[in-house]
C-alpha cells in the first residue's frame, strides 16, 4: 500500500492511498484520500469491507484518525463506502456526506440517518474545520448520483470514478506518467461504466471553470499539471455508453 | 486453542447457525398450506354433516372439533412463521456483526506491528461495540429458539388428538352406511393432512435440536473469545 502527500501548506493538507499489494486479485484496486485542515480530517471514498483494515492501519501511521470528522461518498458503490458502518462504530458522531439520491440505499450497510447529510443534486459546499470544499455535480459518471469534490486551496479535483484506470495488478505507480500509453487502461472503463455524454459534457464544463492542478480518480492513476487538460481533452472525444462489442 | 483458530470456528459456527436458521425457515414455510388445508377440511367437515342430514349429528360434533383442531393447527403455524422471520434475521446480523468483529482483530494486529498517530483506544470502541451487539443478539438468538421450541411443541399433542378424530370419523361414517360416504372422505383427508403435519414437525424438532446444539457450542466459543478479552 502506497501512502503519499498531495499537497501541504499551514495546516492544510491532502494524502492518497492506493496500490494495496495485498488485496486479492478479483478486487479492484481503490484510491483513497484523507484531507486534513487544522487537525481535522475528512476521508474522501473510505472503502469497502474488504480493505477496511488496510486503510485505517495505513491512515494511522499519518494522522489521528479519531480527529476523521467525516466521510465523503461520491457514490453508493460497494468500492466506495461499504466500510461506512464499521467507520462508524469506531467513532458513532461521524458525519457522512452523500448524494442525497442514495441516501436510502446507502443506510442499508447499517448506518442511521442522524449521521447522514445528504447532498443535493445541484451540489454545493461542506467545511472542513471552517475550510470551504466545492462539491461538483458529476450525475451519471457512472452512477445516477454522483458527486465530485474541489478544493480551491490545493487546486486539488477529485473525480471519484471519472479519470479511473483499471491497471494491471502490479502497477505502483500513482501518478500518470505517460499519459497516452495510459488511455488504454481508461477507455474501456469510461465507456462501460458511463452512459452520458451529456452528462460528460456538463461535468467537463464545470472542471474547466476551475484552476485545477490535480484530477484524483479512485481507481487508478492521478493526473497532474497539463496531463489534466489532456484528460479532460481525452475524455470529452470519448463516445460513452458505446462499449457494445461484448453485448449481442 | 489461539485466538485465530477461535475466530475461524466462531466464523464457521456462525455460517452454519445461519444455514440451519434458513433451512428450518424453509421446513416451517411448508407448514402454511396445511394451515390452508386444515381449514379447507373444516368447511368440508361442515358441508358433509349437513349433507347427513339428520344421520350427521355425531358428524356434527365431531365437525367442531375438526373445526377446533384446524384453528390451533393455524394459531400454531402462525405464531412459528412470526418467530422464524425474527430468527433468520438475527442469525444474519451475527454473521454480519462477526464479520465485522473479524475485520476489527485484524485491524488490532496491524496496528499492534506499527507505529501509528492514532491512538490505541480509538478502533477499540468499535471493536467493543460489535462484542457488545455480538453478545446481545447472541441472546436474542437463543431466547427466540427456545420461544420457537416453545411454539412447536403443542403440534405433537394436536397431530395426536387428529389421528383420534380421523378414526373416530372413520368408525362414525363407516356406521352411518350411506349417510357416512363424504364424511369418510373428510376422516382420510384428516388422517392425511395430521400424517404430514407429524412428519413435518419431527423433522423440524430435529433441525431445531441440531440448532441449539450448534448455538451452545457457538456460545462456548463465544464465551473463551469475547468475554476473555
Amino acid at each position: 500500500m502506497r501512502v503519499e502527500k498531495l499537497y501541504k501548506k499551514d495546516t492544510h493538507s491532502w494524502m492518497v492511498m492506493g496500490r494495496d499489494a495485498e488485496r486479492r486479485e478479483e478486487v479492484i484496486d481503490t484510491n483513497h484520500y484523507l484531507i486534513e485542515h487544522d487537525g481535522r480530517g475528512l476521508l474522501l471514498d473510505p472503502g469497502g469491507v474488504e480493505n477496511f483494515s488496510v486503510v485505517a492501519a495505513e491512515f494511522s501511521k499519518h494522522f489521528e484518525l479519531a480527529n476523521v470528522e467525516a466521510i465523503f461518498a461520491s457514490h453508493q458503490d460497494p468500492d466506495v463506502i461499504s466500510s461506512l458502518p464499521l467507520w462508524v462504530q469506531a467513532n458513532p458522531d461521524l458525519i457522512v456526506y452523500m448524494p442525497q439520491i442514495w441516501v436510502s440505499f446507502i443506510t442499508h450497510f447499517g448506518v442511521k440517518l442522524e449521521n447522514i447529510r445528504p447532498i443535493p443534486d445541484e451540489g454545493g459546499v461542506i467545511t472542513l474545520a471552517g475550510h470551504e470544499l466545492e462539491v461538483v455535480p458529476a450525475h451519471y459518471l457512472h452512477s445516477s448520483g454522483n458527486l465530485s469534490v474541489y478544493d480551491p486551496q490545493s487546486k486539488i479535483f477529485f473525480s471519484g470514478d471519472i479519470g479511473a484506470a483499471l491497471l494491471p495488478h502490479d502497477s505502483t505507480n500513482l501518478f500518470v506518467e505517460d499519459f497516452d500509453a495510459h488511455t488504454q487502461y481508461m477507455e474501456y472503463f469510461h465507456r462501460r461504466w458511463m452512459p452520458s455524454n451529456t452528462a460528460k459534457m456538463r461535468w467537463i464544463a464545470e472542471v474547466r471553470k476551475r484552476d485545477v492542478e490535480m484530477l484524483c480518480p479512485q481507481h487508478g492513476a492521478i493526473f497532474k499539471g497539463e496531463d489534466v487538460a489532456r484528460f479532460l481533452s481525452w475524455f470529452e472525444n470519448l463516445d460513452l455508453g458505446s462499449a457494445w462489442n461484448n453485448v449481442r | 486453542m489461539s485466538g485465530n483458530l477461535y475466530t475461524r470456528k466462531m466464523g464457521e459456527e456462525y455460517n452454519t447457525i445461519f444455514r440451519q436458521c434458513v433451512s428450518l425457515n424453509t421446513e416451517l414455510h411448508k407448514l402454511v398450506p396445511l394451515a390452508k388445508q386444515m381449514h379447507l377440511l373444516s368447511s368440508n367437515a361442515v358441508s358433509s354433516a349437513a349433507r347427513a342430514g339428520s344421520e350427521g349429528d355425531a358428524f356434527r360434533v365431531l365437525t367442531q372439533d375438526i373445526q377446533l383442531l384446524g384453528d390451533e393447527v393455524s394459531d400454531c403455524i402462525g405464531d412459528t412463521q412470526k418467530v422464524i422471520g425474527e430468527i433468520v434475521k438475527l442469525a444474519s446480523n451475527l454473521a454480519k456483526l462477526f464479520s465485522h468483529y473479524m475485520i476489527y482483530m485484524s485491524l488490532q494486529e496491524r496496528l499492534e506491528d506499527q507505529e501509528t498517530m492514532t491512538s490505541a483506544t480509538f478502533f477499540e470502541h468499535g471493536h467493543q461495540l460489535v462484542a457488545e451487539e455480538l453478545k446481545a443478539n447472541n441472546y436474542k438468538l437463543s431466547r427466540s429458539l427456545n420461544s420457537l421450541s416453545n411454539l412447536l411443541s403443542p403440534i405433537a399433542r394436536l397431530v395426536k388428538k387428529g389421528e383420534y378424530l380421523a378414526v373416530f370419523s372413520s368408525v362414525e361414517a363407516a356406521s352411518a352406511g350411506e349417510h357416512g360416504v363424504s364424511f369418510e372422505a373428510v376422516s382420510s383427508m384428516l388422517r392425511e393432512l395430521v400424517g404430514q403435519l407429524g412428519l413435518q414437525s419431527a423433522r423440524q424438532r430435529s433441525l431445531l435440536r441440531d440448532l441449539s446444539d450448534a448455538m451452545e457450542k457457538q456460545q462456548i466459543n463465544q464465551g473463551k473469545l469475547l468475554y476473555a478479552r
